[in-house]
């Protein structure tokens, strides 16, 4: 443009890059926040009637409901204490920490614009604890027991594999490595036992790694970087020793840690892994669809497929970037955008549409307008009462579309709303994907 | 001033404690700028400030109880739908109280008699969304989707589909209003009893006063409450489809469809607008800026600067395109016999119809105003103007020259004369200029084109909806009145003489102009020398 026009559109290029460790990477995107607040909506095209009550996609704003809880507010809050001109207080630090970083406001705003909403987000939790105010205590807690016991909840790191079932030995070695994460390991162990069973049906042979530990999801939800950069290098390297060609994982946030998180941390792109990253859901779907894997027992039930947060919207995979910004914000080289798009939403669909009886219903907010459980990335552990708002805002949104059984891909999902459903005594059967394939393999 | 502990406590006792905060943080975060409409210019930066304390009021009798507390107290507020609508509906004064609508969501629908009846925090997706559900739909204003219904119809609130219905404040059909002071407006056919369905009231209509041609932006006081008129639609659903960017609704072709064309010259163009108006066919007939048609294409900003930047003067100045929407209100065979009017106005005009999309991307649900920043960061409409068809068409024109002279810092868009499209079945005829520039420029000359285009406008005798508090009211007035500003302050000092509802609009602009030093040799009009400071 510059040659053909008389006067030069001209700025000096800015350097910039996809790199959470510092907030001045995200100045631009906080600054061109239009409030919109596309980040807090459903998308306009699949909005619900205003009288469902089911308008709003992120379970921070709509339990907080001020400006500062929805993305555009966090944006300016992020922009004024990148400039310096506000400073961290206990607010600050609910504004940061309350919050699934669910990713429902960064794929909402890109479905317009080209703004990095969650990795300002990310950015500033990494500033949080830079700046020695961040985590929360409650989150203290949880990072010091993964540094010392190498899982979540404080267990014994021998017990992480008892929940094994008797006359299931995984190989020494094989192509697939099954990675279990701390919330299969010790909490929901029906989910690991039974994908194992998927892996026996499907003949696939497998194997877990030899000294599993965290994943490190907390550690890095929270900001401590340094720490999960710790923990990705020793997961990936463990990885890399077994050879194997394929990581599984029935956790949507060991999944989302694998595939986005580890590379981003160890500044890779996801192919450089040199693995696979897979997700059971993807592994099941094509298993089924190749016929190796056979959906045979009726599951007659009225079934909502919740969609977890890291499995579909924030799992597309993770490239590098890094480069120059110039006039109007165009960068080079050119950047493809995550918006959230590619996620995993097809494939469970496909699963419990293959399972005789199903009657797979959707909920008014789906794929990538999901309305998060509550309790990722940390928010659990440091603000219960939103958590368990959370779930019961979605537990409304289900049972008000008849569901009797609800599916998620995601342990913590899986907690979060039996959590609920007991507390409510609600009659809605809470299931892992895992658990229904296995119910329908049975027969 | 500060607002007293002592004021708090009493606004705290109104709404709970949960929907009250003075906290910094939470204050910031309703900030104006620097992102969004009109922001990044020198008026947000010179006229807006951060509130000084937020509160969220559930009901019309809770805003009447705050708005009574900050009269007696002097403590000035500002009304705050979404907050979408740039500088202009944030705080222009130090420790103003932001009084936030989003907790107002009362909606309700009376499809027997055609209107809704809505508080000030229900945005129109899901309005449309249960008009669609029950047979009926509403314009979505270029504001868009996300806009708080009250406060679009209150400010503009049109869109291509005005072009069926025309003027947006015509289907208020009535309001409640709280005053300055706190008392309880009711006009329409609200001041009679609770049923709208008429739209009228005995004695005077206050409407004019509470919206004129743009609205007044909350400083005659607060609607809390709105009966908007709605308008038989037709049966068959719309169907969203895809996924995130690409979202649209799937359109039942033989009862709605968008068709674009292609016509051989302006001329043709102007003249389809208005035989097929004047046919009576169509739910929007329009021709938007060109880029949007790059916008619409692109998969993010680079690529949407790879295509405009091989659009040139020529090609643009050759392309002349008219956008139309058909819908089947009454049955198929209703809709084959518009298409069959709209082929052959086209074809006698030497149009060609071009293959489009059968969905709807953009104005029936999802009015994607915020997809127009994707390109830059930085935009405001400079104006939008009602006139006659055929002046309509003029009154592009006319910016697309001026603004050659602010080129850069603004976008080159190679003298494309904006948006145009008829109203009412081509009783009127709409202009809209829109103008885009980077966010880190220099942008006192985007302010300068601004008040520019007032005088531009005052010069060709345009009639345009940015006269009011959106420009210079002592620059303004005197030319289109002469004494409509004299009127405009007087009915503000008798509704608010304490000047507490959203100071100094209505008279911000002159105030700014007064403030920034790159406006001062513009100045060539008289104002007392008693502004607000």
């Amino acid at each position: 443009m510059a040659k053909k026009l008389k006067v030069r559109y001209y700025r000096p290029k800015a350097d910039v890059a996809l790199d959470i460790n510092d907030i001045q990477n995200f100045v631009y995107d906080m600054s061109r926040c239009i409030k919109c607040k596309g980040c807090m909506w459903v998308d306009h095209t699949y909005m619900p009637g205003a009288t469902t009550g089911f308008l709003t996609k992120c379970p921070s704003a709509t339990m907080y409901e001020y400006d500062a809880y929805n993305g555009a507010g966090k944006m300016r809050i992020a922009h004024a204490m990148a400039e310096g001109v506000l400073g961290w207080n206990e607010k600050a630090l609910e504004v940061v920490y309350a919050c699934t970083l669910c990713g429902a406001c960064d794929t909402g705003c890109k479905r317009n614009l080209d703004i990095e909403v969650e990795l300002t987000l990310e950015a500033m939790r990494v500033k949080a604890v830079k700046d020695g105010v961040g985590p929360m205590p409650a989150h203290k807690k949880v990072v010091e027991n993964i540094l010392k016991k190498n899982n979540c909840f404080g267990a014994p790191h021998k017990s992480r594999n008892e929940w094994l079932p008797k006359g299931v030995t995984p190989a020494k070695k094989a192509d697939v490595v099954y990675y279990v994460g701390c919330n299969a390991s010790y909490v929901n162990k029906e989910i690991a036992q039974s994908t194992v069973k998927i892996f026996k049906a499907a003949g696939t042979e497998f194997m877990l790694l030899p000294d599993e530990k965290c994943c490190g999801n907390i550690v890095f939800s929270v900001g401590m970087i340094d720490e999960a950069t710790a923990i990705a290098k020793r997961n990936v390297a463990e990885m890399r020793k077994t050879g194997a060609k394929t990581l599984i994982t029935a956790c949507a946030e060991g999944y989302r840690m694998w595939k986005v998180d580890y590379p981003k941390l160890l500044n890779i792109s996801t192919e450089e892994l040199g693995f696979k990253v897979l997700h059971i859901t993807e592994y099941a779907d094509g298993m089924i669809k190749s016929g190796k894997l056979k959906m045979k027992k009726d599951f007659d039930s009225r079934v909502v497929y919740h969609d977890a947060c890291s499995l579909s919207r924030q799992s597309e995979p993770w490239t590098p970037w890094k480069g120059k910004r110039g006039w109007m914000g165009c960068v080079e080289p050119r950047l493809k955008r995550r918006r959230g798009t590619n996620g995993v939403y097809a494939q469970p669909r496909d699963i419990l549409k293959a399972i005789p009886g199903v009657n797979l219903i959707e909920l008014p907010r789906t794929r990538e307008n999901a309305f998060c459980c509550g309790a990722g990335r940390g928010a659990r552990e440091a603000f219960p009462e939103f958590a368990e708002f959370s779930a019961n805002h979605r537990l409304k949104e289900i049972k008000s579309v008849g569901a009797e059984t609800l599916v998620t891909a995601c342990p913590m999902c899986k907690s979060n709303f039996s959590k609920a459903v007991k507390e409510n005594g609600d009659d809605v059967q809470v299931m892992d994907i895992t658990e229904i394939i296995c119910a329908s393999i049975k027969g | 001033m500060a607002i007293s502990k002592d004021i708090l406590n009493v606004l705290e006792s109104i709404v709970g404690p949960k929907y009250i905060s003075a906290d910094p943080v939470i204050c910031e975060s309703y900030r104006s700028g620097p992102g969004g409409y009109e922001n990044g210019t020198g008026y947000e930066r010179v006229m807006t400030t951060i509130p000084g304390c937020v509160i969220m009021p559930r009901t019309t009798e809770d805003v009447q109880k705050i708005v009574k507390v900050c009269y007696r107290n002097s403590v000035p507020y500002v009304p705050y739908a979404t907050g979408f609508y740039g500088p202009r509906s944030h705080p222009h004064v130090e420790d103003a109280l932001l009084i936030d609508m989003k907790r107002m969501q009362d909606f309700s629908i009376d499809d027997k008699h055609f209107f809704i009846d809505v508080q000030a925090g229900v945005i129109y997706s899901p309005i449309q969304q249960e008009c669609l559900e029950h047979g009926a739909y509403v314009v979505i204003g270029g504001g868009g989707a996300q806009a708080s219904a009250i406060a679009n119809l209150l400010g503009d609130g049109w869109s291509p589909l005005s072009h069926r219905i025309g003027m947006p404040h015509r289907r208020i059909l009535g309001c409640e209003v709280v005053l300055p002071d706190g008392e309880l407006l009711k006009t329409g056919s609200l001041a009679t009893g609770d049923d709208p369905f008429w739209g009228e009231c005995p004695g005077p209509d206050l409407r004019g006063i509470l919206r004129g041609y743009t609205g007044v932006r909350g400083c005659l006081g607060i609607v809390t409450r709105m009966a908007i008129k709605t308008l038989p639609f037709q049966p068959e659903p719309l169907v969203p489809k895809g996924i995130t960017p690409n979202t649209a609704l799937a359109l039942p072709e033989k009862r709605v469809k968008w068709i674009n064309f292609v016509v051989p010259n302006k001329e043709a163009q102007e003249k389809a607008m208005f035989e097929i108006a004047r046919a009576e066919v169509g739910g929007a007939v329009t021709k938007v800026p060109l880029f949007w048609r790059a916008i619409a294409k692109a998969e993010d900003k680079e690529h949407f600067w790879e295509m405009w930047n091989k659009e040139n003067e020529q090609t643009v100045h050759n392309f002349f395109i008219v956008r139309v929407l058909l819908i089947g209100f009454t049955s198929e065979e209703q809709m084959e016999y518009d298409e069959r009017v709209l082929m052959d106005i086209m074809t006698a005009l030497g149009g060609e119809a071009r293959a489009t999309k059968p969905s709807d991307e953009s104005w029936i649900k999802n009015a994607d105003s915020a997809g127009m920043w994707v390109m830059c960061g930085d935009y405001m409409s400079v104006d939008y103007v009602s006139e006659s068809l055929s002046q309509a068409v003029k009154h592009g024109s006319t910016y697309a020259q001026l603004k050659k002279k602010y080129t850069p810092p603004l976008m080159p868009d190679y003298g494309d004369p904006g948006w145009f499209q008829s109203f009412e079945c081509g009783h009127q005829g709409y202009s809209e200029f829109l103008v885009y520039w980077d966010h880190d420029d220099d942008t006192d000359k985007v302010d300068q084109f601004y008040l520019d285009s007032s005088k531009m406008n005052i010069e060709h005798g345009y009639y345009t909806a940015l006269i009011g508090p959106h420009q210079p009211m002592y620059l303004t007035g005197p030319k289109y009145g002469p004494n409509y500003h004299i009127y405009m302050l007087k009915i503000k000092d008798e509704f608010d003489p304490k000047w507490m509802s959203h100071p100094p609009v209505p008279l911000a602009h002159d105030v700014f102009v007064e403030r920034a030093p790159w406006m001062h040799n513009m100045k060539d009009w008289e104002s007392p020398d008693d502004l607000p400071k």
